[in-house]
């Protein structure tokens, strides 16, 4: 009953504090990027400035080859503005790129530094061969100066015969394509729903110490645990509340909110049980600060892996927030693996149970030194 | 009720102690004044009687329970007014009490008498962020009684409030004494302690220098002193002095000898006098 008067009154208190309402504004905050800013899928065309240089005839054929991928099959015959002059270009639009054909190397290398975008010469000499120059950026990757260079080893006819020959073979079709938008949630769940409450708790505890709060009640017969898990089970409530404000509205009914509300809570607790055990080595929020500091870089690592496929540094599997997103990967694909999820989410209430017994042992000795 | 043996705490955990081998018994029903200037040790001391630091070395009693193994059903018999106000500011007076009162495994106080008997029950209803910090003060002294306590650990309860009001709280002691109830006050103010305490303790740099009860202090101390004004050297000069004391004795015949007496009579000593006669510190 203790726990019980404890949690209802946390709960009250939580509903009239400040970071409660951080909390909310913070939910919409995010729901509004996601739904507004945030297009269904990342615009992945590419811009390109090229230049014919070649016989005319040559040339026309190209440009036909060009026209054959268009949209409408047609030029658009428009001008690009660089500083204050105007340039005529030829606008060739296909589903991924965005070609405009120049008149002259001199306006391509224009275009190409003040857009910042790739420009090519496709040279014809008087025996019919062709070669290719590229303006690049200077940031590209070293593989993709290397498939420049190798790529024009053969005609292309050569290499496309060669790419038609390939047989490329599907070994599982057992997954689930999901837009760029909501291939968002999981790093943004991550950290609203689990890990915000790391720090809003480690903040409630903080307040308690310097309201001189934590003294009243360690006089009081109720026990430092229940004390803890009160809190716990109002961050837990509070982070419910916040996912359902931006899951529910993006993923509609394509998500399973069980394994959703299994995996929250277990994440949430873990969480919860660090930011317990930060506020148990430290009187005050400043005093914790650099800790506060080195946790969040340390839990954004895998946030950015995530979003940069081609890096996942082995290390990164230490780190819960790895996983924390990975689970709510799982959880907001249809057909996610929900054993995977149950696992995790094992995993993470064993890993907050022990943080929990150790943080209670921490508080017990200093909760209100 | 409460027996303290050899008790020291540090609390940097080394030999730089804020109480030193610090040993007293009190006894039920008895008011314990806790006597001693800031950073003496008096809070230190009452927080390791709490529970609130932990007891580092000797042997501490509280209502049979030992604190060093301490148990959640000792809090259900102690309870405890801070000297620095802390409640729940967004509740209200009752509130905050009836959320106390659920914490306890015991019988305890109607909340609305309480605010009464403190002198803010038409304020139950107001959230204490909007009490002054004497109202506050007086929240928190009710709110030590809410379990019924047979321990009382009062921190500077009248600090702060105006004379009226003081009244009223050395009244509610009292009253709480005629109940058996044993008190442990800490406090600087020896007025407070003149008039509630059955025994006072005096305890300077984390030690406790003496115990014994006012009367028999201002008996040992107080017919014995002359408060003796003179003029030296053109100017009035005020000086208390002991009548037994060699040292002041011999100071009184040189002032009788060489100065212009303007006035001398024997006095009874407050507690204060008495404690830096006896500790050679003041109480600030």
């Amino acid at each position: 009953m203790k726990l019980w008067y404890s949690f209802t009154k946390e709960l009250k208190l939580a509903s009239k504090s400040f970071y409660f309402y951080i909390e909310l504004i913070f939910a919409v905050l995010i729901l509004v990027i996601v739904l507004f800013v945030i297009p269904e899928n990342f615009n992945s065309t590419t811009t390109e400035y090229v230049l014919l240089d070649m016989p005319d005839s040559a040339a026309a054929a190209m440009e036909e080859s060009f026209l054959d991928e268009d949209l409408d099959g047609k030029y658009e015959n428009t001008e690009i503005k660089v500083k204050k002059e105007m340039i005529p270009v030829r606008l060739i639009e296909t589903e991924d790129r965005m070609v405009y054909l120049v008149e002259n190397e001199d306006d391509l290398e224009k275009l190409a530094d003040s857009k910042k975008q790739l420009g090519a010469v496709i040279r014809m000499d008087e025996s019919g061969n062709i070669s290719y120059t590229y303006y690049l950026q200077g940031y590209e990757t070293e593989r993709l100066k290397n498939l420049y260079k190798v790529i024009h080893n053969s005609d292309m006819a050569t290499l496309e015969a060669a790419l038609d020959d390939q047989e490329v073979r599907t070994i599982s079709t057992d997954y689930t394509v999901v837009s760029d938008r909501v291939n968002t949630m999981p790093s943004l769940l991550t950290f609203n729903g689990s890990l915000m409450g790391m720090f809003i708790i480690a903040a409630y505890i903080f307040l308690d110490k310097e309201q001189g709060i934590i003294k009243a009640y360690a006089v009081t017969a109720s026990t430092v645990w229940q004390y803890l898990l009160s809190k716990t089970l109002v961050i837990t409530i509070t982070a419910i509340v916040t996912t359902a404000i931006i899951t529910i509205p993006i993923l509609g009914g394509s998500a399973n909110y069980l394994l959703m509300l299994v995996f929250l809570i277990s994440t949430g607790f873990f969480a919860s049980s660090i930011g317990l055990l930060l506020s148990a080595f430290f009187d005050s929020m400043n005093k914790a600060f650099n800790a506060i500091f080195i946790l969040m870089v340390m839990i954004l690592v895998p946030a950015i892996a995530y979003f940069i496929p081609g890096w996942e540094p082995f290390w990164i599997k230490f780190i819960p927030s790895h996983y924390i997103i990975t689970g709510f990967r799982e959880v907001i694909v249809k057909g996610g693996d929900a054993g995977y999820v149950l696992l995790l989410s094992l995993c993470f209430l064993v890993g907050g149970f022990l943080l929990f017994i150790w943080a209670n042992a921490r508080h017990k000795k200093c909760l209100t030194a | 009720m409460i027996t303290v043996k050899n008790l020291y705490h540090s609390y940097s955990k080394d030999d730089k102690y804020a109480v030193k081998d610090a040993s007293f018994e009190i006894e039920k029903g008895e008011i314990f004044g806790f006597l001693g200037p800031s950073g003496a040790g008096k809070s230190t001391t009452q927080g390791v009687l709490t529970g609130l630091l932990q007891l580092q070395k000797g042997e501490v009693t509280v209502a049979g329970y030992d604190v060093k193994k301490i148990s959640n059903k000792m809090f259900n018999q102690i309870g405890m007014s801070f000297e620095q106000s802390n409640v729940y500011n967004k509740m209200t007076a009752k509130e905050n009490l009836v959320f106390y009162s659920r914490l306890f495994d015991v019988e305890t106080r109607d909340p609305q008498e309480l605010l009464d008997m403190v002198g803010i029950g038409d304020k139950a209803d107001i959230k204490a962020g909007e009490f002054s910090k004497g109202m506050k003060h007086r929240l928190t002294f009710a709110r030590s009684m809410i379990n019924n306590p047979t321990i009382w650990f009062l921190d500077e309860p009248t600090t702060g409030l105006d004379p009226a009001i003081a009244a009223t709280i050395k009244d509610i002691i009292w009253e709480e004494k005629k109940q058996e109830v044993t008190t442990f006050l800490t406090t600087h103010n020896m007025f407070i302690a003149d008039e509630l305490c059955d025994r006072v303790a005096f305890i300077v740099d984390g030690e406790i220098k003496l115990i014994d009860s006012p009367k028999n202090l201002k008996l040992q101390y107080g017919a014995k002193l002359v408060d003796i004004e003179y003029i030296k050297d053109g100017e009035p000069v005020k000086e208390s002095l002991s009548t037994i004391e060699d040292k002041d004795r011999k100071k009184i015949k040189e002032i009788l000898d060489t100065y212009e007496i303007q006035t001398m009579h024997t006095k009874e000593a407050t507690l204060e006098e008495i404690f830096i006669k006896v500790t050679g510190r003041g109480l600030v």
